[in-house]
C-alpha cells in the first residue's frame, strides 16, 4: 500500500508486537520502516524519513542516545518519543518534537504523526517567508519609495509574502498547543546558540 | 478589542484586535519601555492579565516598579519572565511567590526555548486565574539580537505572535532603532502587525502609529 510520495515513518521499538500494531495503524497512509533497537533504527534512518517514533526504554542504545545521534546527523526528521509515563514540558528541552505515553491509541498515534508532518510544513513555510522578507528589506533599504512603487520585482515579492502569510496562518501546526509552541521555538533556535 | 488610546492618544489604537503584536521602535532614551509598561498597566487597571518578558531588569525590580505603576489595583495578575537570571540568586524564585504573581527565570536572553517555556507557564497561570484577556511586553528585542541573529529573532517573534493570537492577548515589543542596521530593522518590523515609532521631538516625546490603520498617523505628543 505504499507509494514513493507517501511520508516515511520509522518505528524504533524493541517489542515486535507493539511495533507491528503501530505498523498496522500507519501502513495505509505512510511508508513504514521498523527497527527492533537503536542501532538498527540509526541504520534505517536517512533523508527520506519524515517522522521517527522512538521508544525511550530499550535494551542497548536508549531513546535519548538515539535522539542525540539523530540530531548530530542534522537530519530534518521529527522525533516523537514513546514513554511509559507522561513527562513534563522539560522533556521537550531534550530535543524531542512530541511525546506519547503508553499505551497509545490508534487515533492518538495518527494525530501525532500528522501534527509532526504539519509542523515540518510550517517550518518550511516560515523559512521561505523569512528569506523573502530579507529580500524585501534589501530592496526597501536600497531603493527610494518612488523606485519601489515602479518595481515589478518588488510588487511580486509583496504578493508572494502575502501568500505565505496566509499559508502560515492556515498551518497553525507550530502553535496549536503549548508543546507545539515550545517545539516550534526550539526549531528556530537552531544549533547556533548551543 | 483592546483600547490603547488612553496611553497613546490616537484613534489608530482605540480598537486593537486580540492577537495583535506591535513593535515599539525608537532611539535610546525615548521612553519605549515606559510606553510598553504603561500599555500593560492600563490593562491591569481593567483586570487584564499582564506579562513582562525582560532581558535587562530582574524580576524583583520589575515587580516593584509595576506595583508602583498600578498602585491601588486589586487582584493584580502579573507574570514575569526574567531572562537575565544568570547568577541572580535569592529573591523571587519559581513557585515561591505571592498570589497573582508568577515568576519564571531563564538563564540568558539567548535561551529562546527557556523563554518560550516561561511564557507558556505564565500564560497558563494567568489563564488559570481567570485573565482571559491580557497584554504582554517584551523588553527588549535589541538585547535578544545581541545574543542570537536576526533570523532567529524574526522567527521567534512570528511564532510568539501566533501564540499570543491563540491566547487572545496583545503583545508589545521594544527595539532600539539606533542599535541596528536598516536591514535588520526592516526585517524585524515585518514580523509585527503594527509599529509605534517614538522620538524626541522639539516639543518633547512624540509617537506615531503605522500598520494598524491605512497609512501612518501624524506624530502626536506622548
Amino acid at each position: 500500500m505504499t507509494d514513493s510520495a507517501a511520508p516515511v515513518v520509522l518505528i524504533v521499538e524493541d517489542e515486535p508486537d507493539v511495533a507491528e500494531t503501530y505498523n498496522l495503524w500507519l501502513a495505509d497512509d505512510y511508508e513504514v520502516r521498523i527497527a527492533g533497537d537503536g542501532d538498527e533504527g540509526l541504520d534505517k534512518l536517512d533523508e527520506e524519513v519524515d517522522v521517527v517514533l522512538l521508544d525511550r526504554m530499550m535494551p542497548g542504545l536508549s531513546g535519548d542516545e538515539v535522539l542525540e545521534r539523530i540530531r548530530e546527523r542534522e537530519l530534518g526528521c521529527r522525533v516523537a518519543m514513546v514513554t511509559a509515563v507522561e513527562p513534563d514540558f522539560d522533556i521537550l528541552e531534550m530535543g524531542f518534537d512530541a511525546y506519547l505515553s503508553k499505551p497509545i491509541r490508534s487515533e492518538e498515534l495518527i494525530e501525532t504523526v500528522e501534527k509532526l508532518l504539519e509542523r515540518s510544513t510550517y517550518d518550511r513555510l516560515l523559512q521561505k517567508y523569512y528569506a523573502l522578507v530579507e529580500k524585501q528589506a534589501t530592496l526597501e533599504t536600497a531603493k527610494s519609495g518612488a523606485e519601489l512603487a515602479e518595481s515589478d520585482e518588488y510588487a511580486q515579492l509583496q504578493n508572494r509574502i502575502a501568500d505565505l502569510q496566509d499559508g502560515l496562518s492556515q498551518t497553525m501546526g507550530g502553535v496549536e498547543d503549548d508543546a507545539d509552541f515550545i517545539t516550534a521555538i526550539q526549531q528556530i533556535g537552531g544549533s547556533e546558540d548551543t | 478589542m483592546y483600547d490603547l488610546s488612553s496611553v497613546l492618544e490616537t484613534e489608530a489604537v482605540s480598537e486593537v484586535r486580540p492577537g495583535t503584536s506591535i513593535l515599539i521602535a525608537g532611539p535610546a532614551m525615548t521612553g519605549k519601555e515606559s510606553l510598553a509598561m504603561e500599555i500593560l498597566a492600563e490593562g491591569s487597571r481593567n483586570d487584564d492579565g499582564a506579562l513582562v518578558v525582560s532581558t535587562s531588569d530582574s524580576a524583583e525590580t520589575i515587580v516593584e516598579d509595576y506595583r508602583d505603576r498600578v498602585a491601588g489595583v486589586n487582584n493584580l495578575q502579573l507574570g514575569v519572565v526574567d531572562c537575565r537570571a544568570e547568577g541572580s540568586g535569592g529573591g523571587l524564585a519559581d513557585g515561591d511567590t505571592p498570589p497573582g504573581l508568577y515568576v519564571h527565570k531563564v538563564s540568558s536572553p539567548g535561551d529562546l526555548t527557556g523563554i518560550g517555556i516561561g511564557i507558556t507557564k505564565c500564560l497558563e497561570a494567568l489563564h488559570g486565574a481567570g485573565a482571559e484577556e491580557g497584554r504582554m511586553a517584551l523588553i527588549s528585542l535589541s538585547t535578544m539580537l545581541t545574543y542570537t541573529n536576526r533570523e532567529t529573532v524574526f522567527k521567534f517573534c512570528h511564532v510568539l505572535s501566533s501564540r499570543l493570537d491563540a491566547a487572545g492577548y496583545i503583545g508589545v515589543f521594544t527595539i532600539d532603532s539606533g542599535a541596528h542596521d536598516d536591514q535588520t530593522l526592516q526585517v524585524i518590523k515585518q514580523a509585527f502587525d503594527g509599529l509605534i515609532e517614538v522620538r524626541d521631538g522639539e516639543a518633547g516625546r512624540e509617537a506615531r502609529v503605522m500598520g494598524l490603520t491605512d497609512g501612518p498617523t501624524d506624530w502626536t505628543d506622548l
